[in-house]
């Protein structure tokens, strides 16, 4: 599916977090949002996916007017892995990953055995099978991300949101999630922190500042020293990592 | 035991086999058969336990429901006159099954008959009936305001339920008005609706209704009709006034009567229904607003129903029957410690170990001091508190965080 948010503005309070941003995501493209902590990202996602009502501008997702339709439809469309997953009751990861089947049923339907096929193919996705009994509060970070990725796949939309979803995680576990989400091949506008791991597996980059567009491009293009130094507000160099032969950055104050 | 020690195994074995494979997705092609193989294993021992776990569930439920039949029966056969209970089983069945079943000729006294059906009988309906309610009402406002302390009277229910009822007793509304031919209970139902609609209203100010605002909302509204409540007692020169509106807190079941059943069967049973059919929203209301937009579903406005709903019947509740404490805040969570928090199973074992445990709390308000009947609220307390403090120190239960 193709994303095009156009013209977004957000306020909170009275500061404008978000303005005019235009973000356009192609079919199967895999696009990154970089920028510093507090320059509107995650603002502007959850203006997309309509956690926060946004003050102007337009959604489409494909021909769907996101912010003018109602939440169920959207959310059979669209999935989306947040930062923070703060919970006060328990659930086990199976019941935990089911509820992704939500936007697919009606009031009362019940759970059928085709759910539970695609749970456990959820499952299997996020290398969860042996978790499906454990309870979700008791688990470490990294393994909830993946949880909360199993349950946005088994809701099997054909586009993703991600907002930091590596955030706080290892290494591994950063990478064990973007790839699995790359490797579901739908359209992903994922806001990320980490520039490699950005360069790495973004096919177009939007750089934001103060809540304003940047640069945007293919990775090379953006990851540039200069503009990174202007984003960011440290000196950077860039090099060619000779072992994995991808974009790596050198920083310094 | 031996499974979980297995699972654990098999996945060490995992992570060191494939250290050198980073993408998920390719994975289970990456890992020889074998090991696959042994991945299914995995999960078939995880169905089987499962399997294991529905049939205890099961089990469990049918096993709530003759208990409470049971102890129905028995409810009704002690008092001053004692009936045999198996005398007391024939009475039921042969005014349950319309004289098919069950003669009477065995029954030793006409008056028994009377006794259990007009007496006792009202009195176990309405035990029954509020178990159901409260916890039904505990278990929803739990997920509601995504607070493991969350019970039926929360959100200021009680405080104006109680202040509708000692305006009423103390104050009264003048004898010829209209309001005059209202009683208490009417009194506190109004209350209890009252200040639910004022605590909604307040949270809904600025937007979404999150449970901080709720709960906050109901401590404010709560404390308004408390000290009004206060303002009364001390104003009031009335010694025998003061006396029913404490006992009236503390909660009884001594005003069931056949009259009254119609509506509280007829509010309580409709919400459990409406509530029992809710499983999936309420599962995605412990996820938090945020999850379940993404969801689809759009907790403010199910929250504003769900405690509007929650808050009829425990208006009603309050109105014939005072506040019972306890019984919304620990059914949940002892519930919840063997079964988990998924709404489809919490759901029908909590109302029916709610109702059991009223009629048994029932049961001893009449029976622990010989020819007194204590109040029922006290009971309810009384076994609730060690319960709570047994579950927290016993079985490592976490009340869900």
């Amino acid at each position: 599916m193709k994303l095009t948010a156009t013209n977004m503005e957000i306020r909170i309070g009275r500061k404008d977090i978000v303005k005019r941003v235009s973000v356009q995501v192609q079919e199967k493209q895999f696009v990154g949002l970089i920028g510093p902590n507090g320059c509107g990202k995650s603002t502007l996602l959850k203006g997309i996916y309509k956690s926060l009502t946004p003050h102007g501008g337009e959604v489409f997702l494909d021909g769907m007017n996101v912010l003018r339709t109602p939440e169920k439809k959207v959310s059979q469309k669209l999935g989306v892995v947040g930062q923070f997953n703060e919970m006060h009751f328990d659930l086990t990861v199976h019941q935990m990953v089911l509820l992704g089947r939500t936007p697919h049923k009606k009031m009362l339907e019940p759970d059928n055995g085709s759910d539970r096929e695609i749970v456990d193919e959820a499952l299997r996705r996020t290398n969860l099978l042996g978790y499906k009994d454990r309870s979700f509060l008791s688990l470490s970070g990294g393994e909830k991300q993946r949880v909360v990725l199993a349950r946005t796949i088994a809701q099997q939309p054909e586009f993703m949101i991600l907002d930091e979803p590596t955030n706080h995680l290892d290494v591994r576990y950063q990478i064990e999630i973007l790839s699995c989400v790359k490797n579901l091949g739908i359209g992903v506008l994922a806001a990320l922190h980490d520039l490699e791991m950005a360069a790495h597996y973004c096919d177009y980059l939007y750089a934001v500042k103060d809540g304003e567009v940047y640069a945007h491009g293919r990775p090379e293009d953006v990851l540039t020293p200069e503009n990174i130094e202007e984003i960011y507000e440290v000196k950077c160099q860039t090099y060619i990592n000779p072992i994995t032969n991808h974009l790596a950055f050198a920083y310094n104050l | 035991m031996f499974s979980i020690v297995f699972c654990t195994k098999l996945r060490y074995h995992f992570n060191h086999a494939n250290d050198n494979h980073y993408h998920i997705a390719g994975y289970i092609q990456r890992v020889g058969g074998k090991k696959v193989s042994a991945q299914e294993a995995v999960l078939q021992g995880a169905q089987t336990r499962k399997a294991r776990a529905a049939g205890f569930y099961t089990v469990f439920i049918a096993g709530l429901i003759v208990l409470i039949l049971l102890s129905a029966v028995f409810s009704v056969s002690i008092g001053q006159v004692h009936v045999p209970f198996g005398q007391a089983m024939k009475i039921l069945l042969h005014a349950l099954t319309g004289g098919r079943l069950g003669s009477l000729e065995q029954v030793d006294n006409a008056s028994f008959v009377n006794i259990v059906m007009q007496v006792r009988m009202p009195r176990v309906v309405f035990a029954l009936l509020i178990g159901i309610g409260l916890s039904l009402c505990g278990a929803v406002m739990q997920a509601v305001v995504q607070n493991p302390l969350a019970d039926p009277y929360i959100l200021g229910i009680s405080s104006g339920a109680s202040l509708g009822a000692t305006f009423a007793i103390l104050v009264g509304f003048g004898s010829g008005t209209i309001l005059s031919q209202f009683g208490v209970a009417s009194a506190a139902f109004i209350g209890a609706t009252v200040t639910a609609l004022g605590v909604l209203l307040l949270s809904s100010i600025g937007g979404r209704a999150t449970s901080v605002k709720l709960v906050l909302s109901g401590v404010v509204v709560g404390s308004m009709c408390g000290s009004f409540s206060s303002l009364i007692t001390y104003f009031a020169n009335d010694a025998e006034g003061i006396k029913s509106v404490t006992f009236w807190m503390m909660g009884s079941l001594g005003s069931a009567s056949w009259g009254k059943v119609p509506v509280m069967a007829g509010v309580v049973l409709a919400g459990s229904l409406l509530f029992l059919l809710q499983h999936r929203i309420l599962n995605t209301m412990l996820l938090g607003d945020e999850s379940a937009v993404t969801l689809g579903i759009n907790l403010s406005l199910y929250r504003k129903l769900y405690m509007a709903g929650a808050a009829l019947v425990t208006g009603t509740m309050v109105a014939y029957a005072g506040m019972i404490g306890f019984v919304g805040l620990i059914i949940p969570h002892i519930v919840r410690g063997m079964f988990g928090a998924d709404h489809k199973r919490l759901m029908p074992a909590s109302l029916l170990l709610g109702s059991l445990f009223l009629i048994w709390a029932d049961i001893l308000s009449r029976t622990l001091v010989h020819n007194v009947e204590l109040p029922i609220g006290i009971i309810t307390s009384v076994i609730g508190s060690p319960v709570f403090i047994y579950m927290i120190i016993k079985k490592g239960y976490n009340f869900g965080g």
